[in-house]
């Protein structure tokens, strides 16, 4: 917190973070998250999943996807749907998300603006 | 969904993370940026040729829209839009505003990173606002 030299501002922040941070949806967000980076499996079929769509991508703008290559990233795409570890990690991201825009509303109807747009880095 | 061990892991309640949030909001509200935003704010609303000034820009922004979606302005109305937008902007009122919601923006910028990174989540992403607002 480099440009906020408000110390109650910079407290104020810091209740916030360590509130979110022992909130159910967090602890459920942060437990998924180190089950998954501890799944070897998990980790390995979502990198590979993510390079076969970057391939398929490529080759889209290149010359052409074949069906073959269609069906086996449908296959990925399958067992990562399928993985109990990924599938709680994306549910509990979501949730954890879910709860992020609840807090936000609670900000911005009490200051008038919308805090997140106002936190957005422009660049575009 | 799995079901995951809480033990020994005090929760606070979504009540006690909201009021943190409310915490959070009027010490934000109390900063000389928020302070300074909604003066400048005010200003703006309630000076009258400011925000004539401002009509006519949108207006003819709003009646030139499909042209300046397909870049296709010719040279009278892009010179004309672009008078509009320097006699709205020149006002001494919305350069303030300006200024001030800048500052404001910093600020929001800098404790919308701090929460980022420490909960590891992109705060703007995750409520839903793009970079471009």
């Amino acid at each position: 917190m480099q440009t906020v030299h408000n110390p109650s501002m910079q407290e104020a922040a810091e209740a916030l973070i360590s509130n979110l941070l022992a909130s159910e949806a967090f602890i459920r967000y942060q437990q998924a998250q180190a089950c998954l980076k501890e799944d070897r499996q998990a980790r390995t079929l979502l990198e590979q999943l993510s390079q076969a769509q970057a391939d398929l991508r490529k080759k889209q703008a290149n010359s052409g996807v074949t069906q073959a290559e269609i069906d086996a990233l449908r296959t990925l795409q399958e067992q990562v749907q399928h993985n109990k570890v990924i599938l709680t990690y994306a549910q509990t991201q979501q949730e954890a998300v879910n709860f992020l825009r609840e807090i936000n509303n609670e900000i911005s109807q009490l200051l008038g603006i919308n805090f997140a747009s106002f936190a957005t880095h422009a660049s575009c | 969904m799995e079901d995951m061990v809480f033990e020994n892991i005090e929760i606070a309640s979504p009540s006690v993370v909201k009021q943190a949030a409310r915490d959070f909001a009027a010490a934000l509200a109390e900063t000389q940026q928020f302070k300074a935003f909604e003066q400048t704010a005010y200003a703006f609303r309630q000076d009258q040729v400011a925000q004539q000034a401002m009509q006519a820009y949108q207006q003819k922004q709003e009646s030139l829209r499909a042209m300046l979606m397909l870049n296709a302005l010719s040279v009278e109305q892009r010179a004309e839009l672009e008078r509009l937008q320097s006699a709205f902007i020149s006002q001494p009122v919305v350069q303030e505003y300006f200024t001030a919601q800048a500052e404001l923006a910093t600020l929001c910028q800098a404790l919308g990173d701090a929460l980022s990174e420490s909960i590891g989540l992109n705060y703007v992403a995750a409520c839903g606002v793009s970079c471009c607002g």
